[in-house]
């Protein structure tokens, strides 16, 4: 439990995008004008009386402002916060403990108080034993106003919960709704943004406006202007799942089913998961034996893929995947190192960025191996760093290799660079 | 290039190799060569010995019966197949009966292109003769090695090698110290191309050349020096490692065996505990194992690298 407060450090410049354009009135909530409307008008029947029902039981696809909707209302109306997500302990006993004496007294100098528990989905059988039993205790007897949000209020295990509550749907907002948001937070950030780049994003997240703030915070962050291009590289690759959440729930994953079905909901290549993974591990994983851990499951896991290929046999492929997702998952604790961007794979933004350089290098390697009886390869390696220095120090020596080796004068440029 | 401008030019010029070299000689006298392998360490004299042998044998005008192919850059069977062959094929028309090819860096031609010079060799004999230069003479096909005379190039002697570059000095009117010729020779670790190229370059700065401008020139010529890296991976700036790994893998092209080499020699120069460096050279070792396992060399490295923040945290904590 925790009252939940916003503190100044929210507004900093590498807070989520999320929660700095977070809603600060409901008003502003994303689209979902019927359900927003109900809500409000449920909690003013508490001013008057206790209604029959004493809860909401709000639920709908994640990333449609459930949360930020509720949160919204607390600020609004000024009331005292209590919220519970899935990152508390949701014992029966724990729930009992804050929440039930919560709900059985009116606070101090009247201020209403409001309790959420977020993420009821989140609630597990073993864990949080019983939760759900006593939240349904609470819910009957609550003296004050109580919010319930999950993605599916029809579970079996919300049956008897669900009799006590009215239900509220959140529903995808629509792609309009979801654009003019986003334009708003471009307009914050001082961007200019082209609007195929952030239709695209919208499209492509598919009503889940908490993942198109993400997406444009990723993409985005840093630059002053996002054009299509800079967005469309993402087309195709992972419709299904967007691929920083597909990180995400790997690197965050609580055990090691949840890190491996990540890779089932990834519609991307292993190998270029593989090296998102790579890539991003040492961002997130800040303390040194947790990193090397992880490390060496991907380098095992790369043993792995080594050999698949050596014996072209596909079956050892499944502890590739083992290893690079569970493996890593389980190296740390996951304290989260607060809002990390994930980064595009750079070994693969190297290659593309270098080759320019290479392609000049190997020019300047075939002169040298027609001169030297080096191979080109050799030349880049053995003989340019030399030449490098000479050209630097040297215009008269400079000049006479120049000469000697043909060398034309974009290759001249390129070594006295 | 200096090392072009003092490559002996004759058998007589060569001052090492001297087995080798009286065995080359008797091949001119007979005019009439063996198909050859010249295997040993990188500047050694094999590329040397094969032209000199070609010049001595061909005269001056020998460039016209000699074809220098390196298997490095032109590795692939088509060339093995078309380039190969042409020129195996037509006929000499000097006094000597055949024609002289090289094929340098033999050992990074792929099984196929060697299976398919195999029978080129066998089928142009009349024509041509191969002179095969590898640095390990294991990664040539057995077929391959039972048709040629083999050669074993050895390290210079430091001695030549200090000769070598005092000639040069005279030549070319330069000041060199003595500690100057002791880290030339130690740095470059009896690659003569590689001294004559550090000389040159330490020439061009235009001072008297000592130790200090050595040691200045191969800092600046090896971007791929590892110890930086090192360095950063030990300190606990794992990002800033591995970056640098990838400028060495992916700019300067070196290989993960390479790599690897320098690490294991820099583990011991680092300035940690004694136990500790056994620890990481067991560590270096593991990953050696791994790089070839796995599939990935960067992959493999960085978890190497990762494996050293660890050892750097807990070694600076005392331990």
């Amino acid at each position: 439990m925790k009252l939940a407060t916003i503190s100044k450090e929210d507004f900093n410049l590498y807070s989520p995008w999320t929660d700095k354009y977070k809603p600060r009135t409901i008003s502003e909530v994303v689209g979902n004008k019927e359900a927003k409307e109900k809500i409000i008008e449920w909690v003013r029947e508490w001013d008057r009386k206790i209604p029959k029902k004493r809860a909401l039981f709000i639920y709908g696809p994640p990333g449609v402002g459930k949360t930020a909707a509720v949160e919204a209302l607390a600020n609004d109306s000024n009331m005292e916060f209590i919220e519970s997500n899935a990152s508390d302990y949701r014992t029966a006993e724990a729930v009992k403990k804050v929440a039930g004496r919560a709900s059985e007294h009116a606070t101090l100098f009247g201020k209403k108080r409001l309790i959420l528990f977020d993420e009821l989905d989140g609630i597990t059988g073993s864990a949080d034993h019983g939760g759900v039993r006593v939240i349904t205790e609470i819910v009957k007897e609550t003296r004050c106003p109580l919010m319930l949000i999950a993605n599916n209020a029809y579970e079996p295990r919300f049956s008897t919960l669900r009799n006590y509550c009215v239900l509220i749907e959140f529903k995808k907002p629509s792609k309009s709704d979801i654009l003019k948001y986003l334009r708003k937070i471009c307009l914050g950030e001082g961007m200019e943004v082209e609007e195929e780049a952030l239709s695209f994003i919208v499209e492509r997240t598919g009503g889940d406006v908490r993942s198109a703030i993400n997406d444009l915070q990723a993409l985005a962050q840093g630059k002053k202007q996002l054009t299509y291009q800079d967005v469309s590289w993402l087309a195709g690759r992972d419709r299904k799942e967007v691929i920083f959440y597909v990180l995400r729930s790997i690197l965050y994953a609580r055990d090691s089913t949840g890190a491996k079905m990540a890779v089932n909901a990834a519609d991307i290549d292993p190998d270029m998961l593989f090296e998102w993974i790579y890539e991003n591990v040492p961002y997130h994983l800040k303390d040194s034996k947790e990193l090397a851990t992880a490390m060496d499951a991907l380098s095992r896991a790369d043993i792995y893929r080594g050999r698949v290929r050596s014996t072209q046999n596909w079956t050892l492929i499944r502890y590739f995947l083992d290893l690079m997702t569970a493996g890593v998952a389980a190296s740390w604790s996951k304290r989260s190192p607060g809002w990390v961007p994930f980064r595009f794979p750079g070994r693969i933004r190297y290659l593309s960025s270098e080759k320019a350089d290479r392609a000049m290098l190997s020019a300047i390697g075939m002169k040298i191996r027609r001169r030297c009886h080096i191979s080109s390869v050799q030349a880049v390696k053995e003989v340019i760093p030399y030449l490098r220095i000479i050209f630097e120090n040297n215009p008269e020596m400079a000049a006479g290799i120049a000469k000697w080796l043909d060398l034309d004068e974009d290759m001249i440029n390129y070594l006295n660079k | 290039m200096w090392t072009e401008k003092y490559r002996p030019a004759t058998l007589d010029d060569i001052v090492n190799q001297k087995e080798i070299v009286e065995r080359l000689k008797s091949f001119v006298q007979a005019r009439n060569i063996p198909h050859c392998i010249f295997a040993g360490p990188p500047g050694t004299g094999k590329t040397t010995a094969a032209l000199c042998l070609a010049h001595d044998l061909y005269g001056e005008g020998y460039r016209e019966y000699l074809m220098e192919l390196n298997a490095s850059d032109e590795r692939g069977i088509n060339v093995v197949r078309e380039t190969v062959k042409t020129f195996a094929r037509t006929r000499s028309i000097g006094e000597v009966a055949f024609k002289i090819l090289i094929l340098d860096e033999a050992d990074n031609m792929t099984d196929d292109a060697q299976q398919a010079l195999r029978r080129t060799m066998e089928r142009y004999t009349e024509t041509a003769r191969f002179i095969l230069i590898a640095n390990y003479s294991g990664k040539i096909i057995e077929p391959i090695q039972s048709r040629c005379a083999p050669f074993r190039f050895t390290y210079l002697p430091r001695e030549d090698m200090v000769n070598r570059v005092r000639h040069i000095c005279k030549e070319e009117k330069l000041k060199i110290m003595e500690d100057g010729i002791d880290a030339i020779l130690e740095v470059s670790e009896g690659d003569l191309r590689r001294t004559i190229n550090i000389l040159q370059a330490a020439a061009s700065i235009g001072k008297p050349i000592d130790a200090e401008t050595v040691y200045s020139v191969i800092g600046r010529a090896n971007p791929y020096d590892v110890r930086e890296m090192l360095k950063l991976a030990i300190n606990g700036d794992f990002i800033g490692s591995r970056n640098k790994l990838r400028e060495l893998i992916l700019k300067y092209g070196l290989a993960g065996s390479d790599i690897i080499k320098q690490v294991h020699l820099e583990i011991f120069r680092l300035n940690i505990p004694e136990k500790w460096k056994v620890k990481l050279a067991d560590v270096v070792g593991e990953i050696d194992f791994r790089l070839i396992q796995g599939s990935s060399e960067e992959i493999q490295l960085s978890a190497l690298l990762a494996k050293l923040s660890e050892a750097g945290y807990d070694i600076k904590r005392g331990f």
